[in-house]
């Protein structure tokens, strides 16, 4: 997947818990920022809990961004997160690249 | 309207997972052979992590991997199910439960040390650090050059996500098997709008390079097969060894090697007993094979649908309501029949008959099973068994009959102290038991049936019965009784139900201290129970508690005794009769000719001092408990009553003859009458005539 990364207005920290039981309210977040914004940055830093409804929201976040125009770019994967995209499938870096429009100097 | 916290609601069905799992590894240990109760503890141990992981019980879910871990070589046929080490898993069960219900009284040392002990057993030919790396190395594929290996596409149901199935675990389990690449596909996602963010949208193509039969696959999917799609297809043996994973050939640094997929080169590793004990390579099949259609048993159980989780708080509120109806109800149908408008008397017999429908639906619903009370005590059995070294079975029959939920609740204390006291004074150690010619194992048997309006529970034993020389040597010396008074066994017996007297002679943490048939006593009879007690020498004992159905209302004889009204409950009336112009003139006598056996009766007027001349023809009531019976005689019976049990208050409670209260159609209150003080009453009344005329 390749996207426009540009500057970013307007910037996103996901929090902790990004699992099952929290995921409802991470989409709000992430719906609600969509809203506001034609570009969103999502830092990553702090997901400490991360499953596959995580990782299928990011994927449909990057997916309905660029369907629409208007780049989402994530940062930051904290260890956690990668665990769990590795977990999924997701086994190098070049993949997890492939799927998520990662800031360069956030990865 | 509250709602459930969520994590109550993980609590509540962990509780009857943990009932599940307790009850299939004590099974386990009479019937090692039984595939269905390994199953059944493994399913609840999966479930049991599964949602602790869902709701943030992060100690839990690990705890119960490791223990799963652990106890996949029972599943597996590995090893068996010793006593030892179901002993082992028990206290792993316990340790989980007080994770979730009490996690500040645990701690991580004990937690370890019960995770050691059960490695111990289950690997018993490994030092217990080795174990987790062993327990964790995927097994070998064959040395050759030709490698077998599978490959899976895996689609799950949307909603498995909430049932707290996790794909990513059973990935981890998969890869356990064998080097695996695991690719997502991830096409299925939708953009935000269409997102249901707890849906499963994910779905994998697997290469599984693992020389491991299709059984070895299924039973990773075993727990979820009703809710996927999995297809099964060989792959094509290569000369090549098994490929490096992605990320080695990207030249990367791995992830830790607990989030990995297992690599080639640690399989090389893996000790070569590990190699022997691998299963052969599977047969080539020459097409993909689907997932067989899971045997109708199998099938996912759709009770959830059928049923709804109410909260026992709702269901006490609705019972209060009902009480409340019924007493409205009363007023109306009283209102209704002092007048003449015969509409009105229509609509209150209307009234009365729903309100009577739905007294027995919300009773209906209050009903438990008493199996899942029954249940509990296999543990503190199985326990009692082995801290005491004394083999004992243990059968229940009746699981199925039905009690109120605040009888099963009340019930526990008493059935306790009767299984503790069976097990520690009943039965018999096994030398005296092979002495009298008895099988080593005792028996102790916990039934409960329906008997009219009333719930008998029994625990028997085969044990060597009551010493009753002892009880009334100790009855003496307590001062009890004089010595060499005249009473019979039965009389002798109900000293065991007196506060602090024991027989025994030493104190132990089981009994001794003479407080436990005291409390079974107490509690049974603030039930409106009674309690039979019948031993024969040598061959054991048995205790039968009689209960009524339900604590909360209650059909009732709405009887007169001068200006006063009182509720007799209607379970215990036999029969009615007139009191004869002969009797009712003789005062000294207090016995009925009833078909030719003499019932001793008591004048309620004199019981409960009511002043005045009685009616012209008093009328006698024939109530029984177990097998004795008494009359009552009232001045008029006034007939059914549908009784909504009002408690007495603290100021009440040395009133004994009473065992509540509740109000009347006009707005009074009734008292209801204890049918086993008023009992107990007339039988010392007996024995005083008896021995006045001795």
């Amino acid at each position: 997947m390749s996207s426009d990364v540009s500057e970013p207005k307007w910037s996103l920290r996901l929090p902790a818990d990004c699992s099952i039981a929290a995921i409802r309210s991470v989409y709000d977040l992430i719906r609600e920022a969509f809203g506001r914004q034609d570009r969103l940055e999502i830092d990553c830093s702090s997901v400490d809990k991360a499953d596959v409804t995580s990782i299928q929201l990011l994927l449909s976040t990057a997916r309905t961004g660029e369907a629409q125009g208007r780049p989402v770019v994530l940062t930051s994967f904290s260890q956690s997160l990668r665990n769990t995209l590795r977990r999924a499938g997701f086994a190098s870096d070049a993949m997890i690249d492939q799927h998520f429009p990662q800031k360069k100097d956030g990865v | 309207m509250s709602t459930m916290d969520p994590t109550e609601v993980f609590r509540q069905e962990a509780s009857e997972l943990f009932e599940v799992l307790e009850g299939a590894l004590l099974d386990l240990g009479q019937r090692p052979d039984d595939r269905e109760l390994v199953d059944s503890a493994f399913r609840a141990l999966h479930t049991i992590k599964g949602s602790g992981a869902m709701f943030g019980f992060d100690k839990v879910a690990s705890f119960t991997h490791e223990f799963e871990t652990a106890f996949d070589r029972v599943r597996k046929g590995e090893i068996k199910p010793t006593q030892e080490l179901i002993s082992v898993a028990l206290a792993a069960k316990d340790y989980i439960r007080a994770l979730i219900e009490d996690p500040q009284s645990t701690d991580d040392v004990i937690g370890e040390a019960i995770l050691d002990d059960l490695r111990r057993f289950v690997f018993p030919d490994q030092p217990a650090a080795a174990v987790v790396e062993v327990a964790a190395a995927p097994p070998l594929a064959p040395s050759g050059s030709k490698q077998a290996g599978w490959h899976l596409y895996l689609e799950f149901e949307s909603h498995i996500l909430r049932n707290g199935s996790n794909p990513l675990d059973l990935l981890d389990d998969l890869c356990k098997l064998g080097p695996c690449f695991v690719v997502p596909i991830t096409d299925g996602v939708p953009f935000l709008d269409e997102l249901e963010p707890d849906d499963c949208y994910l779905k994998w193509d697997v290469k599984l390079h693992a020389a491991c039969d299709k059984d070895a696959i299924d039973d990773v999917f075993m727990f979820v097969q009703d809710e996927m799609k999995l297809t099964l297809s060989p792959l094509e043996q290569v000369d090549a060894p098994a490929p490096m994973p992605l990320f080695q050939l990207l030249d990367e640094e791995p992830a830790p090697v607990a989030e990995m997929p297992a690599p080639a080169v640690q399989v090389a590793a893996a000790p070569v007993a590990a190699a022997l004990a691998t299963p052969p390579a599977a047969k080539v099949e020459p097409k993909p094979v689907s997932k067989p259609e899971p045997k109708p048993e199998a099938k996912r159980d759709d009770r959830g649908i059928a049923t709804v989780r109410v909260q026992a708080e709702r269901l006490d509120e609705l019972m209060d309501r009902v009480g409340e109806l019924v007493i409205a109800q009363a007023r109306l149908t009283q209102l209704a029949s002092s007048g003449s408008d015969l509409s009105i008397k229509m609509i209150a017999e209307e009234i009365e008959r729903l309100a009577s429908s739905l007294r027995d639906t919300t009773m209906g619903a209050r009903m438990v099973p008493i199996g899942s009370l029954f249940g509990r005590f296999r543990r503190l059995i199985h326990d009692l068994s082995r801290d005491l070294s004394k083999p004992v079975e243990f059968v229940t029959a009746g699981e199925d009959t039905e009690l109120d939920k605040t009888m099963i609740e009340c019930l526990a204390d008493p059935l306790v102290h009767l299984i503790r006291n069976a097990i520690d004074h009943g039965i018999e150690d096994t030398a005296t038991r092979s002495a009298n010619g008895k099988t080593e194992q005792g028996r102790i048997e916990l039934s409960a049936v329906h008997s009219g309006a009333q719930v008998l529970v029994t625990v028997k034993d085969n044990g060597g019965g009551l010493n009753t020389a002892r009880i009334r040597a100790k009855a003496e010396e307590q001062g009890l009784i004089a010595a060499g008074a005249v009473l019979t066994d039965h009389e002798i017996h109900q000293f065991l139900f007196h506060p602090g007297f024991s027989t025994a002679q030493t104190i132990s943490a089981l009994s001794g201290r003479g407080v436990g048939m005291d409390v079974v006593k107490r509690t049974i009879e603030n039930m409106r129970g009674t309690i039979d007690l019948s031993t024969r020498p040598g061959q054991g004992t048995t205790v039968t508690l009689r209960l009524p159905l339900t604590l909360a209302i209650i059909e009732g004889l709405l009887i007169r005794v001068g200006e006063g009204r009182y509720i007799i409950p209607l379970s215990a009336v036999e029969e009615c009769v007139e009191l004869t112009a002969e009797e009712e003139r003789s005062r000294s006598r207090n016995f009925l000719n009833m078909r030719g056996n003499l019932v001793p009766f008591l004048r309620l007027r004199d019981i409960l001092s009511v002043d005045g001349s009685p009616d012209q023809h008093q009328k006698t009531i024939i109530i029984s408990t177990g097998e004795t019976q008494v009359g009552l005689v009232a001045d008029a019976i006034i007939g059914n009553h549908q009784t909504v049990i009002k408690s007495l208050s603290k100021l009440h409670s040395d009133v004994t003859i009473f065992s509540g209260a509740t109000i009347l159609g006009d707005g009074t209150a009734a008292l209801i009458l204890d049918v086993a003080q008023l009992v107990a009453l007339a039988q010392s009344k007996v024995e005083k005539h008896i021995s006045e005329a001795a």
